[in-house]
């Protein structure tokens, strides 16, 4: 029976493993941070403020101390010692104490620890607050707000995309559409709650937590705590989802360790999933204005997009998508500009696909309105601007399928069968819909570190203190290993996820398999290079005075192309040694050889996307089917079919599983996610999963993922784009589109909920 | 969660009586927990006594029977069990589908038939304790939901103290079929309409029920009727499952040559209450249903609909939830 | 043939503070409840907290922590286990309440390291990416199958929508249940 999890490979292609940790994963064995044992453990439990900014008058803690089993209460009177680190050099925000002043609604104002999870919840809902409240400033147009350019505020978008006189290309184009979309908050919501649990040796401290950076969190709490970052040795072997909401160090773990070293016990937080709405980030509401100006042929001449994205008060956190979408298309001119608007909400921070998730829904959406505004065929429109050089600075792409993958999702999808005339196709009482957009994501590679030991009877270990969040690290970094070593999958084992492991960058950025495979790879190469080099040069042997370049490793041994080959075991014997390991450092061009240093001590910087001399990206396809019912409106999602290049692919499980879900993942903010503010408080009041929508299993019907041949040796050695933050990218503008085709209404706000289908 | 006293009791009598008139402080019954423990890990409730009636199961609490008159549904029967079982499916479809299309598999599979009936609102503001006002919560201390994010909240049976939704979806298909319900109390036994079970706001939004302090809910009954066989429940949701609903409709007809001679309808996800839509049923009687009786009839069910915002859209979206499901309901062949 | 342990959930402290341990009903509300729970098969004479969930009790007690946490309010199923056979979720799930009955977690599942065909559909169709869900899953993925929940891929994602899964493994959760189903019945019928 055909198994569609695991496509068959084709050209550059790896194969579809299962997952390494796949028997741990469906035994309850796969370790979790808050599932390790530690000794006799006390439980802590938050307690967050209720006003979004203020001032804590009075903290009364005498029924909470009355509790019994109560052990300990940090709030901001004794947590002083804890010190400050800068938003963007370590920390997910500036707001990092427990008060006295508030910034955000859900402030970590008070740590209650008792000797059980019940008393210390029991205790913590007796802590009684007492503030001065100050009326809060929540979003977009709420009076206090303050506005800024990010090119002024944030030291990543100094500058962003402009090419020739975009004003001018507007006043003598055409055609000229001119509008304005609007996407809300959402939040990451991992199955797995934001868990800390700390524990105490002497003067080193060991923290197991969620984590898509262990070095970073490492360094991270050393710093706020004042201690030597190799006293601190953070464990996250897998993380139980991640979405960007674990890549950087948020102000629990810090509380939670000095906790335990109060207490001189291991102390374990598991946060509400409540509280996990603003003790962790979030993708903050956006807003676009977006010109196109276009010919009559469909040649785009100019393209202007300028976005608002909100921030907190003191944190100018901000993803300025238009860095790519000024890259997409051949568009003659580009004006982008990004403003900061600043609220009283907790930070934002990375959520898959950060940067591209709300430009390019805005922009494919108004790709999708010119189209039919010059009577095209929407992907016809994007084949008259598909472009193998970006618009700014004309500079190459290192590789781009963007119209192979139309082809092939096309076809696969039945496009041709799509009448134009929006409102023209329907099926008994629900109006069907197709709809089409382009998902593409940078290609981020960065430095890392890899050890690699190889023993005789070929059998190989791999440490790198990459991140296990689902992507399938564990495997495609054995898959590496094991090709190159010569050995099988099964004879790997992989340790990732430890900061005394050699470190590997952030898992996001979709960096991983990219990065890690990198540094695997080439610290594999000197493994091999020592096993040639004994072969060769020895008196004797079968291999003796070959030349090394004709040397392969198989199945456990040095062979040549001739057949002729040495046992592993008969070589190490040789050497004298009883293990070959190897420790190597892996830093991508464009980056100077510092970037390891950086990375030990908790600072990672990547290259790719639109920054170089080529400009780097994986692209896809994505055409989708939607029905809405005729009179009560309901919006259903039958069929989605993507079509996606990425370069090479390690493993057709792997990555299908990884797009099949990123297309769920865009179904779900097209239509289901939002995260609802109460303007009068500035708080988040559907902050629990029957309330904050994600699609359930009766959602999803067809996914069909198409894998697409793409050869790129520019990206990195390992060849790989990474997609993990690719196919969530575009889907929203897919089913916008198709809400449109089968209705005639034209959502600009997300998400389309059925109640903005319901006028006559 | 606050500490509380556990008991379990195996007899009514023990039940009532632990929880009953005399009872000092504030006590609950424990059946499925669905509600109960959500709710006290939330702080919202804080019983000091829960009595565990899950033992009482055996008696005639744990029983579905048919009968010549009607069908008679133990209150500790649990949801799943209610909604898989031939006879109601068979005789009482808009019974069955409006328990199989509430919450998930896991929380059918606990959450009782009396406990169903007894689901508290979803509304944030009474949820969440840190917001200060909410009158059903804290008499007196106002309603943060009328100016507040109200998509989910009521357009029926409202009040200027309280627009909680009532959430459930069993309760319309009882309200429709003119259902009763037992009881038994340490006063005794008695019986009284479903309809009249659940209160509306007004300026007593505290105050969700007519039952009496320890009292306990034995069964439901359901009269049998010609319109029984004929009937749907219609849910209208963002997500396809596991999610309350937005506009829902209980409809029951009994037709003669096409024309309604009766018709039972009840609506939910729009209400305060388990919502009995008299003037729609009404409109409809010897009509034959078409797009214009329907619509009479969906305009009749919500002539005295206020929204408040961000619910507005409920009132259009409920009429077309009831049309849709009277021209569901008289095609279904039978 | 089951075995008994002692799983003590009062601290070492507390307990010493207490001349006698208390009983139920001794009117002392954070006096712990005894009382006993069978476990993939094993009993387990207990004294915990009033309340204490099902699964906070599996994962801090017992040391089972192959059954998540993710809502602790019954919306996302990562709780799943079977109580006499039934999915239930852990989380709204008093563990005094469960008390006598038989509960059955992920890990109960596999037999002499043989993989419960469920876990092996799992792995064969990649159901899941971080994992996380996973447990809930199949443990309500068994379920479904045993209710007779699986006949039909429409009635396996209603049946299993229950199980929230934010990598969005879903529609290889339904294929890994409509291979498992025909090997359950084989091997219920062995």
């Amino acid at each position: 029976m055909a198994n569609a999890a695991a496509p068959t490979p084709k050209a550059n292609m790896g194969a579809p493993a299962p997952r390494v940790d796949a028997r741990l994963k469906v035994t309850g064995q796969a370790r979790y941070p808050s599932d390790t044992p530690v000794g006799n453990p006390a439980f802590a439990v938050l307690v967050t403020s209720t006003i979004a900014t203020g001032r804590i008058e009075r903290l009364d803690l005498d029924g909470a101390r009355a509790v019994p089993g109560v052990l300990d209460i940090l709030t901001y009177e004794n947590t002083g010692e804890l010190k400050g680190v800068k938003f963007g050099q370590g920390s997910s925000t500036s707001i990092e104490d427990l008060g006295p002043e508030i910034q955000q609604a859900g402030q970590i104002i008070a740590v209650v620890v008792a000797d059980t999870f019940e008393a210390a919840t029991d205790a913590a809902s007796r802590v009684k607050p007492t503030y001065s409240e100050q009326t809060p400033s929540a979003t977009f147009g709420s009076p206090g707000v303050t506005q800024e350019d990010a090119t002024k505020v944030s030291p990543q978008h100094k500058h962003l995309p402009q090419a020739g006189d975009a004003e001018a290309a507007f006043a003598g184009a055409p055609v000229v559409i001119d509008l304005e979309y609007e996407t809300p908050p959402q939040h990451h919501n991992p199955m797995e709650l934001f868990t800390t649990t700390c524990a105490w040796t002497a003067d080193h401290l060991t923290v197991y937590e969620p984590s898509q950076f262990v070095y970073g969190l490492k360094n991270g709490v050393a710093q706020r705590l004042g201690i030597d970052p190799d006293k601190v040795r953070v464990v996250s072997s897998y993380a139980g989802g991640a979405f960007g909401s674990k890549g950087t160090m948020t102000p629990r773990t810090a509380m939670i360790a000095l906790a335990a070293k109060r207490l001189n016990r291991p102390v374990k937080l598991v946060a509400t999933r409540a509280q996990g709405f603003t003790i962790a980030t979030y993708r903050a509401e956006t807003r676009h204005h977006i010109r196109l100006g276009a010919a009559r042929d469909g040649k785009l001449v100019g393209y202007s997009h300028e976005g608002f994205e909100v921030s907190s008060r003191p944190d100018p956190y901000v993803v300025a998508g238009v860095e790519d979408s000024a890259q997409l298309y051949a568009f003659g001119a580009v004006a982008t500009k990004v403003n900061v608007v600043h609220a009283d909400r907790n930070t934002p921070g990375y959520m898959r696909s950060p940067p591209v998730v709300p430009y390019i829904y805005a922009l494919e959406s108004a790709m999708d309105e010119m189209a039919q505004k010059l009577g095209m065929d929407p992907i016809a429109f994007r084949r008259v601007n598909d472009t193998m050089n970006s618009p700014i600075g004309n500079r190459p792409y290192s590789s781009r399928s963007l119209m192979t993958c139309y082809d092939q999702a096309a076809a696969a999808f039945g496009w041709k069968d799509r009448n134009p005339q929006p409102g023209a196709m329907r099926d008994g009482d629900w109006l069907v819909g197709y709809g089409c957009a382009t998902a593409v994501y940078p290609t981020h590679t960065g430095p890392a570190a890899a050890r690699v030991r190889l023993k005789p009877n070929g059998e190989a270990r791999v440490q790198i203190a990459a991140h296990e969040i689902g992507n399938g690290a564990y495997t495609v970094i054995g898959q590496m290993a094991a090709e190159r070593l010569g050995i099988d999958l099964a004879s790997v084992t992989v340790e990732i996820g430890d900061s005394r492991l050699p470190p590997a960058p952030v898992a996001g950025g979709s960096n991983t398999t990219a990065s890690s495979c990198s540094a695997v790879k080439k610290t594999c190469n000197l493994i091999r290079a020592r096993l040639f080099h004994a072969a060769v040069t020895a008196n004797d042997g079968p291999l003796a005075g070959r030349s090394a370049d004709d040397l392969m490793l198989q199945d456990g041994k040095v062979v040549a192309n001739d057949g002729a080959g040495e046992s592993f075991a008969d070589i190490f014997r040789r050497m004298g040694v009883a293990v070959v390991e190897d420790y190597a450092e892996f830093v991508p061009d464009g980056l100077k050889p510092q970037a390891i240093a950086d990375l030990y001590a908790g600072k990672v910087d990547m290259v790719g996307g639109s920054h170089g001399d080529k400009v780097m990206y994986a692209m896809g396809a994505e055409l989708v089917e939607v029905r809405v019912h005729v009179l009560t409106r309901e919006i259903r999602v039958p069929r989605i079919v993507g079509a996606f290049a990425a370069g090479r692919l390690m493993n057709t499980r792997t990555v299908h599983s990884q797009l099949m879900g990123g297309m769920i993942w865009g179904i779900s903010s097209a239509l289901h996610e939002a995260t609802e503010i109460d303007p009068r408080y500035a708080r988040y009041v559907n902050d629990n999963l029957a309330d904050y929508m994600i699609p359930v299993n009766a959602d999803v019907d067809q996914v069909q993922v198409i894998l697409v041949s793409e050869v790129d040796h520019d990206v990195n050695p390992a060849g790989v784009k990474g997609l993990g933050e690719l196919a969530n990218v575009g889907t929203a503008a897919a089913i916008t589109n198709a809400v449109h085709h089968a209705t005639g209404i034209r959502v600009r706000k997300l998400p389309i909920r059925l109640e903005k289908l319901l006028q006559a | 969660m606050r500490p509380f006293i556990y008991e379990r009791v195996s007899d009514w009598a023990a039940a009532t009586q632990a929880a009953g008139g005399g009872a000092s402080a504030p006590v609950s019954y424990l059946a499925g927990g669905t509600t109960l423990v959500d709710l006290m890990r939330l702080d919202v409730m804080r019983p000091q006594r829960v009595i565990d009636i899950n033992a009482l199961q055996d008696g005639r609490y744990g029983r579905i029977e048919l009968g010549q008159n009607g069908l008679r549904l133990g209150a500790l029967v649990r949801m799943a069990d209610a909604a898989a079982h031939p006879d109601v499916r068979h005789h009482y479809p808009v019974i069955g589908q409006s328990l199989q299309l509430a919450a998930s598999a896991q929380l059918r599979n606990m959450a009782s038939l009396g406990g169903n009936v007894l689901q508290r609102t979803r509304c944030t503001y009474f949820r969440d304790v840190s917001y200060a006002a909410c009158n059903k919560r804290n008499p007196g201390s106002g309603c943060a939901a009328l100016a507040g994010v109200n998509r989910m909240h009521a357009v029926l049976g409202g009040s200027d103290h309280c627009i909680a939704t009532y959430p459930g979806d069993f309760g319309q298909a009882l309200i429709a079929l003119d259902a009763t319900v037992d009881l038994i109390s340490p006063d005794g036994a008695r019986t009284i309409p479903f309809a009249k079970l659940h209160r509306q706001p007004g300026d007593t939004p505290d105050q969700e029920t007519m039952l009496r302090p320890g009292e306990l809910i034995v069964s439901f009954t359901v009269p049998a009727g010609p319109w029984t066989r004929r009937s749907l429940y219609l849910k209208v949701r963002d997500r396809q499952s596991y999610e309350f609903a937005l506009a829902s409709a209980a409809v029951a007809l009994d037709l003669e040559d096409g024309a309604v001679r009766e018709a039972r309808i009840a609506l939910g996800g729009v209400a305060t209450v388990p919502w009995r839509a008299a003037d729609a049923e009404a409109a409809l009687r010897g009509k034959t249903i078409d797009e214009q009786t329907a619509m009479a009839a969906a305009d009749a069910a919500f002539a005295g609909a206020q929204g408040h915002g961000h619910n507005d859209f409920k009132i259009e979206l409920g009429k077309r939830t009831l049309r849709r499901a009277l021209r569901q309901a008289a095609a279904l062949e039978i | 043939m089951a075995s008994v342990s002692t799983a003590t959930v009062v601290p070492a402290f507390a307990r010493a503070s207490r001349a006698t341990p208390a009983a139920a009903n001794s009117g002392d509300a954070r006096a712990p409840s005894d009382f006993t729970l069978t476990v993939n098969g094993r009993d387990h004479r207990l004294a915990v907290d009033s309340r204490t969930s099902l699964l906070d009790l599996l994962r801090e007690h017992l040391a089972l922590t192959g059954t998540k946490k993710g809502c602790d309010h019954g919306q996302c199923g990562a709780c799943t286990v079977l109580l006499d056979g039934r999915r239930v979720v852990s989380c709204l799930t008093l563990a005094v309440a469960a008390q006598g009955r038989a509960v059955t977690t992920i890990e109960g599942l596999a037999k002499n390291g043989e993989l419960h065909p469920m876990q092996q559909a799992f792995i064969d169709h990649d159901a899941f990416q971080c994992g996380y869900c996973t447990p809930g899953q199949i443990m309500s993925a068994i379920a479904c199958v045993n209710e007779g929940h699986a006949e039909t891929d429409a009635d396996i994602r209603e049946y299993m929508s229950g199980n929230l899964c934010r990598c969005a493994a879903y529609p290889n959760i339904v294929a890994a249940v409509r291979q498992a189903r025909p090997a359950m019945k084989t091997a219920s019928r062995d």
